[in-house]
């Protein structure tokens, strides 16, 4: 037998393609009972939260006190990283704004994206090469 | 009256016990503490530590209690980004998070779910690989299998899914953490029937292991089952256990939500991902195995031609070769030696022999089990290896 087999891991899942698994896995919610900044925020826990969460039943929600600070809203992602925003003096609709840019992130770093389609398949119109055809005279 | 199954009487009433004093009397808190239902028979072996009269019940217990699960953010979390099913209870789902690692008695670790996940998934793929790929090489073909549903690969699985470990496992622990530890020893699938071969006692003696007996005797991915050999058991525990979760939740969905609901899980989140086979293979005499090729075929012998080069003088010259028989081109490689390019023109010509698919939408034994469908049509499967 003269075919051998190499191992090879798959570098990896395209997200989407197959099953879609939301980035964001857990929200984390800081609050303060006492600071002015935090009016928004409270407002937002009471008012607009409860329906967010039970639309969003893939995020874990956390909320917790941060007595004498800014409130900050954490977004924790699957590939490990944190997006945290302050959302100072924010009215409860901004902070929802937030809070959509959050859950819709992909955790990884903003990247410039100048190429209409990325891919990991060989173009369809392979690569000219000068070693095939008659070439061109000049 | 209380039946006892025969094959228990040798293990209650024939076995001597070394010493008569020390009878195990079955304390009632010990079976009543963690149960998975009502209707279980607590048997002999399933009980944790069974206390003697005298000592205190051990509190502590190796993973989080299953009714612990319907307060678990973080399971609920993760039962709705994998979109489940709501026939799955999330106690289930807490079942799939602990490995044998963690927890070795089997009435509440994953080790019956995962195995039963484990030969759903290596179904599907291996019907998906045969039948997509039918000219495979049998040592491409376990390659293959073990890219889509090898431990390595759905251990990544599992962390795409967002899966987190438990820095150690125990009742205190969130649920919806995987609970598994790398301590406990390298973890060998025997408890199914893994086949462990005799001649791996004798480590320096050589043993011919070829691919029929591979088939038939290891395991899915032909490999020799051995305890002895992992080499990083720490990374082998880890992907282990990770993998196990992905497969007790199909095992997990195949219990409970049937087998359509577990083939559409195994389709959308294993067999969507992308496999390059052409990396998989290793030629040793190309020039040598296509001239076989094309003989078993009925082609006409295989002829290198030169099709263009350049800089034959310079330091770095480049020559393009192809393969022909007849008028037919079989296939074409380039590289900065006459020998190379021609073998490299072999390996492709070879590969596209081998790599032959009879398009993305084939048809899988399984598709058969639908209601409705259209009759089998037997396809095309290639006595595999030339030579």
């Amino acid at each position: 037998m003269t075919v051998k087999a190499l191992r090879a891991i798959p570098s990896g899942g395209k997200n989407g393609l197959g099953a879609f698994i939301l980035q964001c896995k857990k929200l984390e919610f800081h609050y303060c009972d006492w600071a002015g900044s935090s009016k928004g925020m409270n407002g937002f826990i009471k008012s607009l939260l409860p329906r967010f969460a039970a639309a969003n039943p893939q995020i874990e929600f956390s909320i917790s006190p941060r007595p004498g600070k800014h409130p900050v809203l954490t977004g924790h992602y699957i590939n490990g990283r944190t997006k945290p925003i302050c959302v100072r003096n924010l009215s409860p609709y901004e902070i929802l704004e937030k809070l959509e840019l959050l859950r819709d992130a992909s955790g990884e770093k903003l990247k410039r994206t100048n190429k209409a389609v990325t891919s990991t398949k060989p173009s369809v119109r392979g690569i000219w090469s000068p070693y095939h055809g008659k070439g061109m005279i000049v | 009256m209380k039946g006892i199954r025969p094959s228990r009487w040798g293990g209650q009433l024939l076995h001597a016990r070394s010493s008569p004093a020390t009878i195990p009397r079955r304390n009632f808190l010990a079976s009543t503490v963690r149960c998975q239902s009502t209707v279980q028979e607590p048997a002999e072996d399933l009980i944790d530590q069974i206390p003697e009269e005298g000592e205190t019940l051990p509190r502590k217990l190796p993973s989080p209690l299953p009714e612990k699960a319907l307060q678990s953010a973080k399971l609920a979390a993760l039962h709705s980004r994998l979109s489940l099913s709501k026939k799955i209870p999330l106690q289930t789902l807490a079942r799939a998070l602990v490995t044998p690692s963690a927890d070795p008695n089997s009435s509440f670790n994953n080790a019956n779910l995962a195995f039963l996940g484990s030969t759903i998934i290596n179904y599907h793929v291996a019907e998906y690989i045969t039948c997509k790929w039918p000219r495979l090489p049998m040592v491409i073909h376990y390659e293959a299998l073990r890219a889509f549903s090898g431990p390595e690969s759905l251990a990544q699985i599992s962390r795409r899914w967002g899966v987190e470990a438990a820095a150690a496992p125990g009742e205190e622990v969130d649920p919806g953490l995987l609970q598994w530890t790398s301590n406990s020893g390298p973890l060998v699938g025997t408890r199914w029937g893994g086949y462990v071969r005799a001649e791996t006692d004798r480590k320096h003696s050589f043993y011919r292991r070829g691919m029929s007996s591979r088939v038939v005797l290891d395991s899915d991915f032909g490999d020799a089952v051995d305890a002895g050999s992992v080499e990083d058991a720490h990374q082998h525990n880890h992907d282990t256990s990770f993998s196990s979760f992905v497969q007790a939740v199909v095992g997990a969905i195949y219990s409970h939500s049937g087998r359509e609901a577990a083939k559409d899980f195994v389709e959308s989140h294993i067999l969507s991902r992308q496999v390059d086979l052409s990396s998989l293979f290793e030629f040793q005499l190309p020039t040598r195995e296509l001239a076989m090729l094309c003989a078993r075929e009925g082609f006409e012998p295989p002829l290198a031609r030169l099709e263009s080069e350049t800089g034959r003088h310079s330091r770095t010259p480049v020559y393009v070769v192809g393969i022909y028989s007849g008028k037919e081109k079989l296939g074409e490689g380039n590289a900065p030696s006459l020998d190379y390019a021609r073998r490299k023109a072999c390996m492709n010509a070879l590969k596209s022999w081998y790599l032959y698919s009879p398009g993305n939408k084939v048809r899988v034994p399984s598709d058969m089990m639908e209601e409705g469908a259209k009759p089998w049509k037997a396809p095309h499967i290639d006595i595999g290896e030339v030579i």
